[in-house]
């Protein structure tokens, strides 16, 4: 039973407290970030993301890039206390990597699962959609890279959203569609181009799951998630416009989109429709005044990030798996006093 | 600060806020002097002495002031549960009446542009 306390108690120390410390220190950065009004609540998106899905990333890159390195060098046993006989063979790292990555496989399968396409609509109702397409994307140039991405959805009440990880298509609600005059219609697909150029619903997919793997996850950075969704679509309207977008067509059809049928019920409350107001007085300020690019920290963030995960990624194996052997010590060590 | 911006007033009198705002309801020269008056005290509005009265110039832009209050407003965002980017969250039945107001508020806007 001794050979699986580093597997077991190893990945609960790093599940249990590694990220829920992780999630604290994220928030405090966070906290730091959002005290600064002067940096726009609506800047520095990519920051924030990096921060959020990065406290439970970051740590897991760590002890699974150092327990690679320690099963490849074969160097575990040296922290083993148990004796593995003449063999000497301690495979208890790589049982606990499979123990951690089956845990946030686990945690992690309601935010895969939760991405479901909507049921596609009729083809009569995908041709009339196709046809009226072709009028918009001749209409407006900007919108041609989404030629074959935007497809009809039959299902009731949807409005529009973009849908997939790596190919990503746009669904358009066939009655939501009716609703849209062309001009409000090319400046939604506008909208939603912004979220296929920025592969907004893998982002959306990986922030969800990093939070389902974190304990204090939900309860520490939800707040700050809620803001960066909604933030995120503001932004998304405001590279939409900068894009060639009628601002006041996209505030029509974020208002149309948000309204909903007889039939729906809809928990959401008052505080959604002041985000809504924000969205459509900014869209309204923008159409008489177009909004700059911001040139905030956002084209710094990349290559920040890269650099993180590369070091995450390799240190472990420049400067000794010290940590992960400290913790197989002490798993054994544990289980050992409790034993006895 | 709605009247500056949506008829885009560059450098503007008291008198000049009036007669926009005299189109759409009677309205006093002294209500409007001390609410020009106080936004130039909350800083929203610039002046300079032009003879026995000032010439007032907006000192944020429409998108500028929005953004300053963006972080009252993201407090209190609860969205974030889709699975999908989406254009927007549907709101309650509730919100029917505020919804209308947009409409409205858009509508006015276009009319405004056209004209």
């Amino acid at each position: 039973m001794i050979e699986a306390a580093f597997p077991v108690l190893g990945a609960a120390f790093v599940v249990l407290c590694v990220l829920p410390v992780c999630a604290l220190l994220a928030k405090g950065v966070l906290l730091l970030l959002e005290r600064d009004e002067a940096g726009g609540a609506l800047h520095g998106l990519d920051l924030r993301y990096a921060l959020l899905t990065f406290a439970s990333v970051l740590p897991l890159v760590w002890f699974v890039s150092a327990g690679l390195q320690q099963v490849w060098s074969g160097g575990s046993e040296l922290a083993c206390l148990l004796d593995h006989g003449a063999r000497g063979e301690c495979a208890e790292t790589a049982f606990f990597l499979l123990t951690l990555g089956a845990s946030v496989l686990l945690l992690t399968v309601p935010a895969w699962r939760d991405h479901v396409a909507p049921p596609a609509a009729s083809s009569e109702a995908q041709q009339a959609l196709a046809q009226r397409l072709e009028r918009v994307f001749a209409a407006h140039p900007a919108l041609q890279s989404l030629r074959g991405r935007v497809h009809a959805t039959r299902a009731a009440d949807f409005a529009i959203g973009t849908h997939g990880l790596f190919r990503l298509r746009i669904f358009v609600g066939v009655a939501f569609a009716a609703r849209l005059t062309d001009d409000m219609l090319a400046s939604a697909l506008g909208h939603e181009s912004e979220h296929v150029r920025s592969l907004d619903p893998l982002r959306y997919v990986l922030l969800r799951a990093t939070q389902a793997i974190n304990p204090l996850g939900r309860v520490l950075l939800a707040p700050h998630v809620a803001r960066w969704y909604a933030a995120r679509e503001a932004h998304c309207d405001r590279e939409a416009v900068l894009r060639g977008a009628s601002p006041l067509p996209l505030a029509d059809a974020i208002v149309r989109a948000a309204r909903p049928s007889a039939r729906e019920q809809v928990a959401l409350g008052a505080r959604d429709v002041e985000m809504l107001t924000f969205r459509v007085r900014m869209l309204m300020a923008f159409s008489e005044r177009p909004p700059a690019r911001c040139c905030e920290q956002g084209p710094a963030v990349a290559p920040m990030v890269l650099v993180l995960l590369a070091l995450t990624v390799f240190l472990p194996g420049e400067i000794g798996a010290d940590v992960l052997d400290t913790l197989h010590a002490c798993s054994e060590r544990a289980l050992h006093s409790l034993v006895r | 600060m709605e009247v500056v911006w949506s008829k885009r007033l560059v450098s503007f009198a008291v008198s000049d806020v009036l007669a926009e705002l005299e189109k759409q309801r009677e309205i006093a020269y002294t209500t409007v002097m001390t609410t020009v008056v106080r936004l130039h005290d909350k800083g929203l509005l610039d002046r300079v002495r032009d003879g026995r009265r000032y010439l007032y110039s907006p000192k944020v832009t429409r998108e500028q002031f929005l953004e300053s209050t963006a972080w009252t407003v993201l407090d209190e965002a609860v969205g974030g549960r889709a699975a999908m980017a989406m254009l927007v969250d549907k709101v309650s039945e509730a919100s029917a009446g505020e919804l209308d107001a947009l409409e409205e508020l858009i509508r006015q806007r276009r009319e405004e542009l056209g004209a």
